[in-house]
């Protein structure tokens, strides 16, 4: 009996350590549900449009891989999000050109980055807290100098960001996405950058020991997280041809919960981009899914938490078994 | 029915993912016996004492465990409290932020009422501190402790529980020889009480000091149980790893050069008690081709200064550092690095390795920029280095990819002294080169010292093992009570010497 036991802990762990598995097989049963009730889930329309979505949500997840893998945490990302639309917005507003307005959003968001790194890195805060200060921050400067009102009629040349379709078919901003995914993974399982971050998520006075400018790599993880999330704020404004105070509110639990049961792990020194690249696909599928099956989007949060949950149980678990223990 | 056994493991056999651990293991215990198990590194030791503590449950092996002649199934850890058997881990298990009192009562706190009674807890931690030889306030928090009082609260948490089989692995790795023989004495004790001790380690002089019988370990398998005034020193080392050694210490003299380092006026402020030092205004050189041993008690002092010169620690230091005659300006790490320096450093789990990444990715930590061409490490140099550094070092794992948290203790040592030789320092500081690693590698690792100083290398050492200190110094500096109380060349170190110079004051 016990033999058998054993066999079964090592197929368990072989499919465990596929990191990515979290969150594929997940999205296959998903899918295989969702053919039977609504055929019309698998249309083209429908599929662009959930990559479209969980491009979106990429955008952030990428740095955010890197950064939950150092060890890190940021609950700003989703006011972030929303900052970057209406900072974009004001400058155009402001008759700024379109790259100066881009440039002054993500100026913004490296601003939130680097005050989220310093006291991360430079005060005991935890981090949790930090960012959750940061985010009631950046949503109160939205509040402030925006009224609470939506910036919206900007030009084609800004609408054609998101909109134009290549091919006529696809959304720019699953181009973008599939872009930043490559480039993501590469960064992160080739390069020294990649494996000094694992290293200090991993075991931090370790990496610390062995020469690694470690404050500095968690300040970069930081500062790329608050970038892209800004960045991903352009883009919806440009999607929707209006930028909202309230654009990317509620995001940052859906997002982190796409990376985590992609694989990377909270508690740091594993992760993959791919992984959270099928996390963000599987959410967006979620949601999608929902709204074909007729369950009311108010169930929505209920269920994007009860994801982050598993998700981190599943991360646990992964954990105790990886160990052997 | 009684049995002449208190214990008795029978026909135990563990698999991990690529490994057997164990294979049929049976090996039985009696009342008030001291029961040495030794073995090469990877050989099953912690292995077969997890399983006996519980941390494996009966669903993840094979075989059975009798207690007092019957049958037990020990399917959690509580299950074997429950039958009085107490583990001390190889790896150091503590709450660094939680009191002495805290540490050694967890789960098991004196209560009045619905409330904690402190009043008993500090009096009732005092007699256990007593007991191990610690002075230390129950107060106190645990971080700034060093590993050795560390090991000795760990056995304090065990003996607080009154257990019949106390299981210690390799407790005494990070112990001097005076607290050594404490618990020498307090197993002794413990003997005469009727305990039953299972007792691990790599030091054989201590096996035949304290043990009544030994098990010897290979490859998963128990090979030889005998009677300790049965067997002789070489006849259990040549059971452990096959053939004999005839020199534990082949200390190979290189030639000695100018000096490489200087430290001068090195005060390091104490971890744990404010407004002290540890060390005060110490000043000595290293010339080239040198192993420069550092002696002293546990708590004198050895390992801050390993971690001042390197940068590691900087709050409150103060020094003067001269490399090649020029001073250096030493404020992390990674200055120490670029000025040629390497620090294999003694706690390897907190500051040693990676446990979730693999053997290679934990063997070239320290060289990546080397290893590194426009950011992108070169995969296939990276192999080859790590795949160079497993052979000779002979770790015992599946493969380069396994993770390090699946070696057995010895196995991680040797990967975090692999790492520092991949980063080809000019100066190597070592605490505790050979922590945890058994007769075989432990020769072995000494030949690479020697090969280093004989290509210009120079060495600091730290060592608690008093033999390794004494045949492989060319040099020896001895600390004790803030200052360098003794400092011995050649033939002049002897452990008579560098004992008197650490307990001076
Ligand atoms: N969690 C684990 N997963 C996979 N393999 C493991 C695990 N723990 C131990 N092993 C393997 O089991 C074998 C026995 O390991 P064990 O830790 O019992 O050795 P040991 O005799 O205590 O050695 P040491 O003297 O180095 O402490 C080793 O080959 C080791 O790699
Ligand atoms: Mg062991």
């Amino acid at each position: 009996m016990s033999k058998e036991n054993q066999k079964g802990k090592t197929l368990l762990r072989a499919l465990l350590s596929k990191n990515e598995l979290g969150a594929l097989l997940p999205l296959v049963l998903l899918l295989i549900v969702v053919a039977f009730v609504n055929p019309n889930f698998f249309m083209r329309r429908n599929i662009l449009d959930i990559m479209r979505t969980a491009s979106f949500s990429f955008m952030v997840a990428m740095p955010l891989t890197f950064l939950l893998a150092s060890q890190g945490l940021d609950l700003s990302v989703g006011a972030v999000t929303s900052l970057g639309g209406i900072i974009c917005g004001m400058a155009l507003k402001a008759g700024l050109p379109l790259p100066l307005a881009i440039l002054c959003a993500l100026l913004s968001g490296a601003l939130v980055g680097t005050i989220n790194g310093f006291f991360a890195i430079k005060s005991n805060l935890p981090v949790f807290i930090a960012t959750l200060g940061t985010q009631y921050m950046v949503n109160g400067f939205i509040a402030i100098t925006t009224n609470n009102v939506a910036i919206s009629n900007f030009d084609t040349s800004f609408k054609q960001l998101s909109q134009y379709r290549l091919f006529g078919e696809v959304p720019m901003p699953i181009l973008y996405a599939i872009i930043l995914a490559i480039v993501g993974q590469i960064i992160l399982s080739k390069t020294r950058f990649g494996r000094e971050v694992l290293a200090i998520g991993g075991n931090k006075e370790t990496a610390y020991l062995a020469g690694i400018k470690v404050n500095q790599r968690r300040m970069i993880t930081f500062i790329a997280t608050s970038v892209f999330s800004a960045l991903a704020g352009v883009l919806t404004a440009s999607r929707f041809a209006c930028a909202q105070p309230a654009a990317g509110s509620g995001t940052e639990l859906s997002i982190m919960a796409g990376v985590i049961i992609g694989g990377t792990s909270m508690f740091g020194g594993q992760a993959t981009v791919i992984g959270s690249a099928l996390g963000a696909i599987l959410l967006a599928t979620i949601t999608n899914a929902l709204i074909l099956m007729n369950v009311s989007t108010l169930w929505q949060s209920f269920i994007y938490g009860f994801i982050l949950i598993v998700a981190l149980y599943v991360d646990k678990y992964r954990r105790k078994v990886l160990s052997g223990e | 029915m009684s049995s002449e056994y208190i214990l008795q493991m029978k026909n135990v056999t563990k698999r991990f993912p690529g490994v057997v651990a164990l294979s049929d293991v049976s090996i039985s215990l009696k009342k008030g016996e001291v029961l040495a198990i030794c073995g090469e590194n990877g050989a099953g030791k912690s292995t077969l004492m997890k399983i006996l503590s519980g941390s494996y449950t009966s669903r993840e092996y094979e075989g059975e465990i009798w207690i007092d002649g019957k049958k037990t199934d020990f399917s959690s850890v509580a299950v074997a409290e429950a039958n009085g058997i107490e583990m001390v881990y190889q790896e150091l298990n503590v709450m660094l932020d939680a009191s002495l009192a805290e540490n050694i009562y967890v789960g098991n706190l004196p209560m009045k009422g619905k409330f904690v009674d402190y009043k008993k807890l500090y009096s009732d931690t005092r007699a256990m501190l007593d007991k191990v030889g610690l002075e230390l306030d129950p107060r106190q928090r645990v971080r700034g402790l060093n590993s050795g009082q560390m090991q000795m609260i760990s056995i304090a948490r065990a003996l607080s529980k009154h257990p019949r089989i106390i299981v210690l692995d390799e407790p005494t790795s990070s112990l001097t020889d005076k607290e050594t023989n404490i618990l020498m004495d307090t197993i002794d004790t413990l003997r005469r009480e009727g305990v039953s001790l299972l007792f691990i380690s790599h030091k054989l002089d201590e096996i035949f000091r304290i043990a009544d019988r030994v098990v010897v370990m290979r490859d998963g398998s128990v090979i030889a149980t005998e009677a300790v005034s049965d067997v002789t020193e070489d006849q259990l080392v040549e059971a452990m790893i096959g053939r004999t050694i005839d020199n534990l210490y082949p200390k190979a003299a290189a030639p000695i050069g100018g000096e490489v380092l200087r430290v001068e006026h090195l005060t390091v402020p104490h971890p744990s008690n404010k407004g002290q030092n540890i060390v005060e205004d110490i000043s000595f050189s290293l010339r080239k081709g040198e192993i420069l041993g550092i002696g002293g008690l546990v708590g004198a002092g050895r390992s801050e200064v390993l971690s001042a010169i390197f940068g590691y620690i900087t709050r409150g230091v103060t020094k003067r550092i001269l490399i090649d005659g020029q001073e250096a300006r030493i404020a992390s790490p990674m200055d120490a690095i670029r000025s040629g320096m390497g620090y294999i450093t003694e706690e390897r789990k907190q500051t040693g390795y990676i446990w979730v990444h693999s053997v290679r990715e934990n063997l070239t930590l320290a060289c990546l920029k080397k290893l590194s061409r426009f950011g992108f490490i070169q995969k296939k140099q990276e192999t080859d280095m790590a795949a160079e550094m497993f052979r000779m070092l002979d770790i015992r794992a599946p493969s380069l990819e396994t993770m390090l948290v699946n070696l057995s203790g010895g196995n991680q040592q040797k990967v975090v002294v692999g790492k520092w030789l991949l980063s080809q320092p000019r100066i190597l500081l070592i605490d505790e080169p050979t922590k945890g690693i058994d007769v075989g590698t432990k020769a072995e690792i000494y030949k690479i010292m020697n090969d280093l100083t004989h290509q210009g290398v120079s060495i600091i050492m730290v060592s608690s093992d008093m033999p390794e200190l004494i045949s492989m110094s060319d040099r020896c500096l001895v600390l004790s009570n803030r200052h360098i109380t003794g400092e011995f060349t050649g033939t002049e170190i002897t452990q008579e010497n560098v004992m008197k110079a650490a307990i001076a004051s």
